[in-house]
């Protein structure tokens, strides 16, 4: 990112992401960190669900010494210009084209035969830089762009995650509890995201419209199962049973979700069990 | 000074519109390089007030369909309410109020255009249909109201929502026709929400008292609990022969949901996929649309399954292509969807065995009437 040198005399004004938090020249239009534009106002229902911003076609972002760029709007790419030395993670069949001096190597995970087991992919694919790569994923929806500060820890639900930059650790844990695992309809593993010393890029893919909500603690939320992205790792999932009853055929259940705070819930307005193999 | 891209008076020098938020260019802009072409809010036809646009004026009066003129004293164009010219959003339907929605030279009027975020009232409590994509509609209920929807809609809800099912009569032949057989119910008070996967259109009607409107199957997302609930059989099928296989298909499936409304108004939301587009026709007046693609109507507006072979002087590959077309004569309101399934058992254009009309095998056939009694009540 280059910041346009200051005349003397000028305050210093900043933008603040709404988003992410991060501080913008007062001339940016777009978020440098996540892409969410910063002349729209922050789309916040009464209920408390905050839009993920909807990023514009051919918007930067910058992390590490690269650049991303989202382009298209009903199935959005992510096209990265890795710089030297930067690399970035992501699972198969995501990876839309790649120049030739791109290098791909396979990133070692623990726990390789449970994830197979799990219906997680096995392999974890890092590029590394210099060299263009670009990801979209097969269905319309939205990137949603999570810039991860030091300390955070993000589950996401299996599959969802489009790419994410080396600063970020990865790991998965095991969806807790039978009845998550059976009637959760996300599978037995969520993605783990943890951040280290430095700050990262997360992107993921949402189907629909993604919405976000910050729980207090304690506070609760139920959510359709199927329509889970992701959480602050602090925050509950705990699935539930809601009987249905009619006298005559016996009733139905619904399986819901039940969110408790504290921390952030992201969830998709689409949400058929879409299978990427 | 006005907002170019929603239309909201703005006082002062402002930077970003107080209404919908976007960026207000100042009169004397140096051409921000920066702003791709993209990013500029397209000119609105909002100041066509000075310079007079030619539309088509269709006179729908009263019957709450969309207008061509503009819509001055704040009155719905889509939905007909009269309400604060100050809103941005009609309080009943969404539509935006400083978007007049014009027909297409054909007479097709597109839904109205609805602003993110845009706020419905209905009895005591409010519905934010919230993302344009594949919209969500919020709801805060007042713990005197409620409403019902169906099964796989239900997005996230509040804990103290409670939910229960709705019983519905018929449910044999619900069971039959592949209806859903229970509906849920929503108490208030408290935040739930609905949504549908696919993108498209949620559509908000208000339905007045007295006022009824047929739905196609699987489109309803949900209603509020005054709206009557109502089915019928469409008695719209045709069949396909091969060989000795004869299909029966109900391209707008077996039964047809109706919904109404009896003393006090209520609002139904409906979910179609793609754009979603309205018109009105004429008593008489009829028209051709694909089975599959009809979103609702209003119940005056009859419908019969019509075939059309198109003429050719020889057949060189022995395949009779038959369209298959839902005519639809009015007086009424009818809406497509631009987005619909292909109809199982019609002809296929490339023949062969998917074919089930036609081809070297003879025989086949096909049937269609607006037979009535065939499937008794």
């Amino acid at each position: 990112m280059t910041t346009p040198s200051m005349p003397a005399g000028e305050a210093l004004e900043r933008i603040q992401c709404q988003w992410c938090q991060s501080m913008n020249t007062k001339t940016a239009l777009a978020c440098q960190a996540c892409g969410a534009p910063l002349d729209i106002r922050n789309l916040v229902s009464e209920s408390g669900w905050r839009e993920a911003p909807r990023i514009r076609d051919m918007t930067e972002i910058h992390f590490g010494s690269s650049t991303c760029q989202v382009e298209g709007e009903i199935v959005p790419a992510a096209e990265i210009n890795l710089g030297a030395g930067d690399s970035i993670f992501f699972e198969h069949h995501v990876m839309l084209w790649k120049e030739e001096q791109v290098r791909l190597s396979v990133m070692p995970l623990a726990g390789g035969m449970k994830r197979v087991f799990g219906g997680m992919p096995f392999l974890i694919t890092v590029a590394t830089g210099p060299g263009r790569i670009a990801f979209s994923r097969d269905a319309s929806g939205e990137l949603v762009v999570l810039p991860l500060h030091p300390g955070m820890e993000l589950d996401v639900r299996e599959h969802a995650f489009l790419l994410s930059s080396h600063h970020i650790d990865y790991s998965f844990v095991r969806v807790k509890g039978l009845t998550n695992i059976l009637f959760g309809g996300q599978g037995m593993y969520m993605d783990r995201f943890i951040t280290t010393g430095a700050p990262g890029l997360l992107i993921l893919h949402g189907y629909g419209n993604v919405f976000e909500r910050r729980l207090a603690p304690g506070e609760s939320i139920m959510v359709e199962p199927g329509a889970f992205l992701y959480k602050d790792s602090a925050v509950q999932m705990e699935v539930e049973l809601q009987r249905l009853g009619t006298g005559l055929f016996g009733g139905t259940n619904i399986n819901l979700a039940r969110m408790t705070g504290p921390g952030r819930v992201g969830i998709q307005s689409m949400y058929v069990h879409h299978h990427t193999e | 000074m006005f907002c170019e891209n929603c239309g909201s008076k703005l006082s002062g020098p402002v930077n970003f519109c107080t209404g919908c938020g976007a960026r207000v260019r100042t009169l004397a802009p140096a051409p921000d390089p920066q702003m791709p072409a993209s990013t500029q809010p397209p000119p609105v036809a909002y100041q066509a007030s000075a310079a007079p646009v030619h539309v088509p004026v269709t006179n729908y009066a009263g019957r709450g369909i969309p207008v061509a003129e503009s819509h001055p004293a704040g009155k719905c164009a889509w939905c007909g309410v009269t309400f604060d010219a100050s809103q941005q959003n009609c309080p009943k339907c969404g539509a935006a109020t400083a978007m007049p929605s014009r027909p297409s030279n054909s007479g097709w009027a597109k839904l109205p255009g609805r602003k993110d975020m845009a706020r419905l009232n209905f009895g005591k409590s409010v519905c934010q249909i919230e993302g344009l994509y594949v919209p969500v509609a919020d709801m805060k209920l007042a713990p005197e109201d409620s409403v019902y929807f169906t099964h796989n809609v239900l997005l996230w809800k509040d804990p103290p929502v409670n939910i229960s099912a709705m019983p519905l009569k018929g449910a044999w032949k619900r069971l039959m026709g592949g209806l859903p057989l229970i509906m849920t119910q929503a108490q208030g008070p408290g935040h739930i929400a609905f949504s549908h996967d696919g993108p498209g259109e949620l559509i908000a009607l208000p339905l007045q008292p007295g006022q009824s409107i047929d739905v196609r199957e699987h489109l309803f997302l949900a209603a509020t609990g005054n709206i009557h609930y109502d089915w019928f059989q469409t008695n719209i099928w045709f069949q396909s022969r091969r060989g000795n296989d004869t299909e029966t298909h109900y391209p707008l499936g077996q039964v047809m949901d109706r919904f109404g409304s009896a003393q006090a108004p209520g609002l139904l939301l409906l979910h179609a996929a793609g754009n979603v587009f309205v018109r009105e026709l004429a008593p008489g007046q009829t028209i051709l649309v694909k089975p599959t693609a009809l979103v609702f109507k209003d119940p005056s507006v009859q419908m019969m399954l019509h075939f059309e072979q198109p003429a050719a002087l020889f057949n060189v590959w022995n395949t009779n292509q038959t369209y298959l077309w839902l005519r639809l004569a009015g007086p009424g309101r009818i809406a497509v969807q631009s987005v619909f399934d292909r109809i199982e058992g019609e002809s296929n254009i490339t023949g062969g065995s998917r074919n089930p009309i036609g081809g070297s095998n003879a025989g086949a056939q096909i049937v269609g009437s607006l037979l009535e009694g065939l499937f008794d009540r």
